[in-house]
């Protein structure tokens, strides 16, 4: 150490990189990353991977990877764990003594004998309207999803939801109460107290109600009250 | 040969932490924790914290740099925020704007 203190020269391994590829990007086996990785260029990863992946070009999960994200790239090589969906616009290939639990997604999948996954799988160019359900059924069915059959498309299922609340409410009772309809929509999105107080008389609140985001875990407050401890911690 | 490359045209956001050497040649915001040397090349941005052994700059790193080895910044490099190492080298031609903190 003592003898390079005073040279301001690069130090010898750095070299090594210049030469190479630049566009190649290396996790390596003690490193951990938890954020989104994106760009161009291929990617290895031995290590840890936390977050989304997006990389134009080829991804390689090493057998010692731990891959907790979603990868999206040109063609993914799997030899590890990935915990998350793969998205190729070229090959998704699955190597033996691979564990995938995620959706596969790509022109050409292959999946070697050895190679574990459980999730969907969808050959053939990705349709758009795959992409759209894709994100409510993460929501919706990311436990059961994995134990159903294959032959049993999610994607189906979907589609319906989003349109079921605007074909009832919409076309059936434009004029009698569009008020009642409008006042009906907010408290059914926020807080299921105040629904559960009035009874549901209508079919399409209840669907609206399904519709909306989950109730919440923590109890929720009535409305003002953070305020007024606001005004009593004064 | 280092274990962890962050390519040119890569862009990591988040925390970065290697128990090995790493080599910047993209970028990184975020955070990064090294056990080993943490090499920024020309052309690698570093928007993030270090905490690492050697340090070496050829790049930029914006963020506090501490090293429980050395830091060198190397001609092209340029370093905004507090170095805290043990030794630090500044070479003719690199930009530094910062405090020193070197353990005296």
């Amino acid at each position: 150490m003592a003898d390079r203190s005073n040279q301001g020269l690069p130090r010898g391994n750095s070299n090594a990189y210049a030469q190479g590829p630049e566009d190649r990007t290396v996790i390596g086996a003690g490193c951990f990353v938890r954020g989104r990785i994106n760009g161009s260029g291929d990617l290895e990863i031995a290590g840890r991977v936390e977050g989304d992946v997006t990389v134009s070009g080829e991804v390689i999960v090493d057998t010692a990877a731990l891959v907790a994200s979603a990868i999206t790239a040109r063609r993914i090589v799997v030899r590890g764990a990935v915990k998350g969906d793969l998205v190729a616009s070229e090959s998704v290939i699955i190597e033996s003594g691979a564990r995938v639990v995620g959706d596969l997604r790509a022109p050409r999948v292959a999946i070697a004998e050895g190679g574990l996954v459980r999730g969907h799988v969808q050959t053939g160019a990705a349709s758009a309207g795959r992409m759209a359900s894709r994100s409510a059924m993460a929501t919706a069915t990311t436990e059961g999803r994995a134990m159903r059959p294959v032959a049993n498309p999610p994607a189906a299922v979907i589609p319906t939801a989003p349109t079921t609340p605007t074909t009832p409410t919409t076309p059936t009772r434009v004029a009698p109460k569009p008020t009642q309809a409008a006042s009906a929509a907010p408290p059914s999105n926020h807080g299921s107290e105040r629904d559960k107080a009035a009874p549901p008389p209508r079919t399409g609140s209840m669907v609206a109600g399904r519709l909306g985001p989950p109730p919440p875990v923590v109890a929720s407050l009535k409305k003002g009250t953070k305020a007024i401890a606001h005004h009593k911690k004064r | 040969m280092a274990s962890t490359v962050i390519g040119a045209g890569i862009t990591i956001e988040g925390e970065v932490t290697s128990d090995e050497d790493v080599v910047v040649l993209g970028t990184l915001r975020g955070k990064l924790v090294a056990k080993d040397a943490v090499t920024v090349e020309q052309g690698g941005v570093v928007e993030a914290d270090v905490e690492s052994g050697p340090v070496t700059v050829a790049g930029s790193i914006t963020g506090n740099i501490s090293s429980n080895d050395r830091v060198d910044l190397q001609n092209g490099a340029k370093v905004v925020g507090n170095v805290k190492a043990t030794r630090i080298t500044i070479a003719d031609g690199a930009q530094f704007k910062g405090n020193v903190d070197m353990d005296v």
